[in-house]
């Protein structure tokens, strides 16, 4: 897997719009048949990105590269989009417009009806087909601009929060179909904030802020990258015993009794300790029913990573404040 | 069919389909037509008979002025009316007077004779001429006599000299001032639609980029594309209700000229018309039929004969679409530099003022198609759509290379907008939330 040519690839893509720098040297890999978290605050500079991909827009320098070859015209065909602003034309039948989208993107009427009809019945709206846009609620029409991107088989999709405004039960849905389009062969670049989509569904990440990429990579590679020594230890016995076990080399974070006699402590190694010489440290004094390793959660390491970033930002400013002064 | 080739053809069918575009195109020509038969039946109607009581200080006009079959004039002394007070007040209380004119001493020996006509319900300006030329014709009688010149003596020192211009190259008798008309007629149409449809092109930018769907859209085709196909479908929806309108009217008037009102629409009768005031001033030099007759002639030797009907329409497409093409592609750089139709004042109105002069001067051209002015709006590519149609109604002859000139430089100046048009389009419709101002457009512009 790691030695196929990703589907796509981002080199070094530099883009600058009047004195600002939208995009900072940014590399991506997205291997294929996976989806991909493409992540970051408000402003960080995703959607100059997506832009990038889908010609809206042109880098000012560096390159895309669609399974190993220079991004170009012809490549829209593969691309299904689905913008985070979107919308429909409010007075044009939806069976109509569909079929428009359709053909922009390369499809021939003929073919474009047919499969639309197929996608209308999977998503129970095949009887919304001469309807107009006015008469649909919000999540109505995202079902729609959902089927819109993926109709012509896309090789690439890039979906820009596709769960907002649809209840939990479409969120499901759409959410199956992605999975499902990925197995069937497609690459998916999601970009979102509901990190909770990202665990269940994302297979690699990258972490845009301030215009830059600060993470990347595999999803359990970054949370291993993030995990510190944390672990939860549920136990028989009281508190004040496993606090006493050992002196020094961890700090309790949390403790919480269960039950008289049960109680579950978070603690954090320090100083190198080993997770075996603790727990044989503590054995004697009480007795261990489990121990889990704490994983922090995307949401975690999303704020942790952009916190970071700006602490370390402001460092720099103050400094450059200070030798000024 | 290319991508651009959809785009067109949404932007048609989407708006022929409108129920909107029905209305206006079966509409437009029965307003047309209704309010041209309106008129012409307006101007034909007799207007009512009037009671006119005159009070004339010399006792002498009142009783040579001339009555006719819808005024009633009738001198004070039968009312035993001495001065201008009493007529007043006797026109106030009587129902039975609706006019009084009052005719001063001094109006028979002076030059310049001022009378006073009072009325209860204001006269027409009709009504006025006619009186003025009542009296004007009594005062002439009177002097006449007093100069113990004869009526025949007087028939034969009046005189009506008609000059009629000839073309010195083709050697045709021309009507200038109606061919100008005609030519108006055109240069009016374009202007006419240039605004309506320009103005569609910019609230069909406006729609796709508040409905945000025109992200989708970019991402299949480029710009340029969706901006050319946006304007060139609205085009082609123009030049269809052109088409219908011009069918329907002919078919309307043809109809209602032959069947409804065959009379009234006839050349005859419309020149009648005109020249119904000559025949109010008493003193008639030859019969005015005849006349009639020659006008009526020579507006049906206008219509079929001296308009170039074939270069009119040909010139008129071409600047239809050059003009559209101009003006359409900066209404879609409007559409797309703001957010929503309100902010889109300050870009509309240096864009409309040369449209709106360019019609000034196609009317100043009725008069004066040789000035200056006509000659360079007619060459300058955001007027000549306008003018240039009144220049040619009145004789192509001639005008053979400055009609080349204004068609190249018209191409030339809509490629340049488009141009200019598809860079601040491309960066603007993915602009939102920021305020456009020129000076932010002028960056767009050069951006890669």
């Amino acid at each position: 897997m790691t030695n196929e040519t990703p589907i796509f690839e981002a080199k070094n893509i530099i883009k600058e719009y009047s004195g600002h720098r939208a995009l900072d040297n940014v590399c991506i890999k997205v291997p294929k048949q996976s989806i991909f978290g493409l992540l970051g605050p408000n402003g960080a500079g995703k959607t100059s990105l997506i832009r990038i991909i889908n010609q809206i827009t042109a880098p000012d320098s560096g390159k895309i590269l669609i399974d190993g070859k220079p991004l170009q015209r012809e490549h829209v065909k593969q691309i299904g989009y689905l913008p985070e602003e979107r919308g429909l034309y409010k007075k044009m039948k939806i069976g109509e417009q569909a079929v428009y989208l359709a053909q922009l993107k390369g499809m021939s009427k003929k073919q474009a009806k047919q499969e639309l009809m197929l996608w209308f019945k999977k998503f129970e709206i095949d009887t919304w087909w001469n309807k107009t846009v006015d008469e649909l609620s919000k999540g109505m029409a995202q079902k729609i601009q959902f089927i819109t991107t993926v109709v012509h088989r896309p090789q690439l999709l890039i979906l820009d929060e596709p769960f907002s405004g649809f209840d939990p039960i479409n969120t499901n849905l759409v959410k199956s179909e992605i999975l499902k389009l990925r197995d069937e062969g497609a690459t998916i670049i999601l970009s979102t904030h509901n990190m909770g989509s990202v665990e269940e569904i994302c297979d690699n990440i990258a972490l845009i802020n301030n215009s830059k990429k600060i993470l990347g990579g595999k999803v359990n590679d970054v949370k291993q990258q993030f995990s510190e020594e944390k672990y939860i230890i549920e136990f028989k016995g009281t508190g004040v015993a496993f606090a006493n076990a050992i002196w020094g080399g961890w700090e309790m974070v949390n403790n919480e009794q269960l039950g008289k006699n049960h109680a579950k402590a978070t603690i954090k190694l320090t100083g190198g300790t080993q997770l075996n010489d603790f727990l044989k440290g503590i054995i004697n004094a009480v007795e261990i029913e489990s121990v889990n390793k704490v994983i922090p959660s995307m949401n975690e390491i999303f704020i942790r990573a952009v916190e970071n970033e700006s602490n370390s930002k402001k460092e720099v400013t103050n400094e450059n404040t200070n030798q000024d002064g | 069919m290319g991508k651009i080739g959809l785009i067109i053809k949404r932007e048609y069918t989407t708006r022929v389909k409108k129920k909107s575009f029905l209305l206006m195109t079966i509409l437009g020509p029965i307003l047309i037509v209704g309010f041209l038969v309106g008129a012409i039946w307006l101007g034909q109607q007799e207007e009512k008979d009037l009671n006119i009581l005159v009070l004339d200080d010399t006792y002498v006009l009142s009783n040579t002025l001339l009555q006719s079959e819808k005024y009633h004039l009738t001198s004070s002394q039968d009312e035993g009316i001495e001065n201008i007070d009493d007529g007043k007040t006797f026109l106030k209380k009587n129902d039975q007077y609706d006019i009084f004119l009052y005719l001063p001493g001094n109006i028979v020996s002076g030059n310049t004779s001022v009378g006073k006509l009072f009325y209860k319900d204001a006269p027409s300006s009709n009504v006025q001429r006619h009186l003025e030329n009542i009296v004007d014709g009594s005062i002439e009688r009177l002097r006449l006599k007093e100069l113990n010149i004869s009526n025949e003596d007087y028939s034969r020192l009046k005189n009506k000299v008609q000059l009629h211009t000839i073309d010195v190259v083709s050697n045709e008798e021309k009507n200038v001032g109606m061919r100008a008309g005609v030519g108006f007629i055109f240069g009016l149409m374009i202007y006419m639609f240039i605004f309506m449809y320009g103005i569609q092109v910019m609230k069909g930018v406006i729609e796709e980029k508040s409905n945000r769907i025109v992200e989708v859209i970019v991402s299949s085709v480029k710009p340029f594309e969706l901006m050319m196909g946006k304007i060139i479908g609205i085009m082609f929806v123009g030049l269809t209700q052109f088409i219908i309108w011009v069918i329907l009217s002919l078919t309307l008037t043809t109809t209602l000229s032959l069947a409804v009102f065959p009379d009234m629409m006839s050349p005859q009768k419309m020149a009648e018309t005109a020249q119904m005031e000559q025949v109010a001033v008493g003193i008639e030099i030859e019969p005015v039929n005849s006349e009639a007759e020659d006008v009526g002639k020579e507006f049906q030797d206008l219509i079929f004969n001296q308009i170039p009907w074939g270069l009119m329409i040909g010139l008129f497409i071409f600047y239809f679409i050059g003009g559209y093409l101009l003006y359409g592609s900066l209404m879609a750089a409007v559409g797309a530099a703001v957010d929503s139709e309100t902010d889109t004042q300050q870009f509309i109105l240096p864009i409309t003022a040369p449209l709106i002069f360019g019609y000034i001067v196609a009317a100043m051209a009725i008069d004066n198609p040789n000035s200056v002015a006509v000659e360079w709006c007619s060459q300058i590519p955001f007027t000549s759509p306008i003018v240039m149609l009144v220049r040619v109604s009145m004789g192509a002859e001639g005008l053979a290379l400055e009609i080349i000139t204004s068609m190249v430089l018209l191409i030339g100046t809509f490629v340049g907008t488009t141009w200019v048009a598809g860079r601040i389009y491309r960066t603007g419709i993915l602009m939102y939330g920021k305020k456009a101002s020129y000076k932010e457009m002028f960056k767009w512009l050069r951006h890669k």
